[in-house]
């Protein structure tokens, strides 16, 4: 049994479920609240219609270079542009995004920098630059800070293999698929394929992988649905975890997914759970993120009001140093937050977060995944709209149920070594 | 026979919520009734006194009052030599904090070292539990005296451990070894006996008048009387009188516990309209000034 309110689950015999099912059916609200009531299991208000109001940054993305040597056809950043004339972050505008989010951390005490793009290699310098700026004054300020990039890794070299792990960097690198399959959806400008020069550059990253963690992201289209393949293919080849996201909303609407290819998506991740938990049962290691990252979640009791922290706690930077809600924000007026010199907009802030709550979403306000699922990714939501609550639903529901088998056999996931 | 629950919590939040059977609200801190700092039905501070292995520290202060009968002699020093050891550091962290300020009826400035409150000062050790951290104490008469030890962190949480001492399974209840039975309830506020008098916190008033008759001056002061005073009339010179002004409890200008013990409804009365309801008529009908709406 989950309880919304609170993401509470609980084991139930059958004559709890008997009752529980008579009371659902009929649609019984009173019977329900009564029910809970007597139980001890009565709404706590854990979320209730207030927004957050003024939330500590604590992660910011840096948009340090406006453009790409790929051409993506689904590009959230149009091919690393944003649709303006590409250009690199200046380093004055990366270090004053760095000030603001050390002058608006308050009360939080670790912080988050992500190296972001159109592909972030392409300004490696300022990259470097800021990345000891901003280690030096957490240093001197006793405060945590870590560093992320998500890169296309055709610009990855032995030097930024040295840097990263000596920064302790996430380095997520996006793959779409294996050989032939990556090249299709993730090609050069010039149409050449990508796929060997990428696992060439990312194999020493691989090997020496310490202090930082080599992620893999892959773009799921209807083009690229076998996910299994991909997933066994990418852990063989050393990459610290892999992760599967939807393509929803692409501008121009190419290979964004129907619900036909959600359909199929749902069965192959299902699939790809079911190998985790065999893995998982046996003692190996199968690092499907969305399953142990869904898992972990489940455990702890996440419950929120909004699908991530973006327009709160996280902030994109573009390279004319414009706030934005995201990183895919960036250069779209209807994410605008402000501007590195004048600051945070605090009433733009303030109106995203209270219409952005998922108590005002429809149809989340009902449904029993919305403090698990949040609402969905505010970018897509608002180009798109909503085509994958049932995928959400069913990849939800498949991972509450494994949960439950997991925390029986193998309880000592959810407490990995310090 | 005892109902067995068939409704089991698995997941943290559900755990964090549930209630066992026959329990009551003030089981939870978020259902009971007071604060818990010491509260009225648990002293949370109690739990930091084992939290490592081998000593034991006072609640409210750094300070080490015990140390576990089996434990080594570097650790039995910190008690068996008769001086005062405040844990100062764990792990790199301070457990102290520089301080600097008027102290109460001292004008001057003071610079003085307080010991932090645990839950905040440790929360950075904790995730390390099973580990051994360095522990630094300090002479409190000698402070250049300073023993270091590696002590063991325990675990907060009840937890199942395997042979190599990894964790395997938690659950939310506080750990045994740090809160046996009786340990969160050995210190409680006492309200309607000493605590509504000396509440060093002003918790209690609250819920009772503190500072009475009050004139606010020109210099941004104010002055007034304190409302556990004797003389109720509202005549006496309007000066806060409190046991500290003399460092000793019991000022004869002020109520007294026994004065309380013995008849707290005639000492400390309902207050209506601003004034003590008097003690012949307690409920009579008193003008309170404020004008009905017209319909």
């Amino acid at each position: 049994m989950l309880i919304p309110d609170g993401s509470r689950i609980y084991k139930i015999d059958k004559i709890i479920h008997q009752k529980l099912e008579e009371l659902l059916s009929n649609n019984d609200q009173v019977g329900i609240d009564q029910w809970l009531v007597e139980n001890d299991l009565q709404s706590l208000g854990q979320i209730d219609d207030n927004p957050v109001t003024d939330p500590p940054l604590t992660s910011i993305s840096l948009a340090i270079a406006q453009k790409c040597n790929l051409g993506c056809s689904y590009c959230y950043a149009q091919e690393g542009g944003f649709g303006v004339k590409a250009k690199n972050m200046p380093l004055e505008k990366a270090i004053a995004a760095v000030d603001l989010l050390f002058a608006q951390n308050h009360t939080a005490h670790r912080m988050n920098i992500a190296f972001l793009g159109g592909e972030p290699l392409a300004n490696r310098e300022a990259l470097q630059t800021v990345t000891r700026y901003a280690r030096e004054r957490a240093d001197a300020e006793l405060k945590k800070i870590n560093f992320s990039i998500t890169t296309n890794g055709t610009l990855l070299t032995m030097d930024d293999a040295d840097f990263f792990e000596q920064y302790g960097f996430s380095v997520t690198v996006s793959l779409d698929g294996i050989g032939e399959l990556h090249d299709r959806l993730r090609p050069y400008k010039s149409g050449k394929g990508s796929y060997e020069r990428i696992i060439r550059n990312v194999e020493p990253l691989l090997a020496m992988q310490k202090n930082m963690q080599v992620s893999a992201r892959v773009t799921v289209t209807p083009g690229n649905l076998h996910l299994k393949e991909t997933l066994d293919e990418l852990i063989r080849l050393g990459f610290h975890s892999v992760g599967f996201s939807p393509m929803l909303s692409s501008p121009g609407g190419n290979d964004e997914m129907d619900s036909v290819s959600l359909e199929k998506m749902l069965e192959n991740m299902i699939n790809c759970g079911q190998e985790f938990e065999k893995n998982l049962v046996a003692g190996k290691r199968y690092p499907f993120s969305n399953m142990s990252t869904a898992l972990k979640e489940i455990h702890r009791g996440t419950h929120r009001p909004y699908p991530c922290g973006a327009g709160a706690g996280y902030l994109g930077v573009s390279a004319s140093g414009e706030l934005a809600a995201c990183h895919r924000f960036v250069e779209n007026r209807e994410g605008y937050f402000g501007n590195l010199t004048e600051g945070i907009d605090r009433s733009i802030q303030q109106a995203w977060l209270t219409e952005r709550h998922v108590h005002r979403q429809e149809p989340c306000k009902n449904c029993w995944a919305r403090y698990l699922c949040g609402g969905g990714c505010h970018h897509e939501v608002i180009n798109r709209g909503r085509p994958a609550c049932d995928y959400i639903r069913g990849w939800l529901h498949y991972v509450l149920q494994a949960y439950t088998r997991i925390l029986d056999r193998r309880p000592d996931f959810f407490y990995p070594e310090q | 026979m005892k109902k067995t629950s068939s409704i089991e919590p698995k997941n943290l939040t559900a755990q964090l919520h549930y209630r066992g059977e026959g329990n009551p609200p003030s089981t939870h801190p978020s259902t009971a009734v007071s604060n818990c700092y010491p509260g009225l039905e648990m002293d949370f501070r109690n739990v930091w006194k084992h939290v490592f292995e081998g000593i034991e520290l006072l609640e409210y202060s750094n300070l080490v009052i015990g140390v576990d009968p089996g434990a080594n002699e570097k650790i039995q020093r910190l008690i068996s030599t008769g001086i005062q050891y405040e844990l100062i550091s764990v792990d790199g962290i301070p457990m102290t904090a520089p301080v600097t300020g008027p102290f109460r009826h001292a004008p001057e400035m003071i610079h003085d070292t307080m010991a932090l409150e645990w839950s905040n000062a440790l929360a950075e050790v904790l995730p390390k539990a099973g580990q051994f951290v360095l522990c630094k104490f300090q002479n409190s008469n000698n402070l250049r005296e300073i023993i270091s030890m590696e002590l063991k962190v325990c675990h907060f949480f009840d937890v199942d451990l395997n042979r190599n001492g990894k964790v395997v399974n938690q659950r939310v209840v506080i750990a045994r070894e740090m809160a046996s039975p009786g340990d969160l309830t050995q210190s409680l506020c006492s309200p309607w006996q000493n605590d509504y008098r000396e509440c060093d916190c002003f918790y209690w008033a609250a819920s009772r008048p503190d500072f009475v008759n009050v004139e606010p001056g020109k210099d941004g002061k104010s002055k007034g009387n304190n409302w556990m005073q004797k003389d109720r009339t509202g005549t006496a010179d309007k000066k806060y009188i409190s046991d500290a002004e003399d460092g000793v409890r019991g000022n004869p200008v002020l109520v007294s516990y026994q004065d309380l013990f013995a008849a707290w409804e005639e000492n400390l009365r309902y207050i209506i309209a601003g004034k003590d309801v008097p003690l012949n008529n307690p409920l009579k009908k008193v003008k309170t000034g404020v004008k009905k709406k017209s319909k």
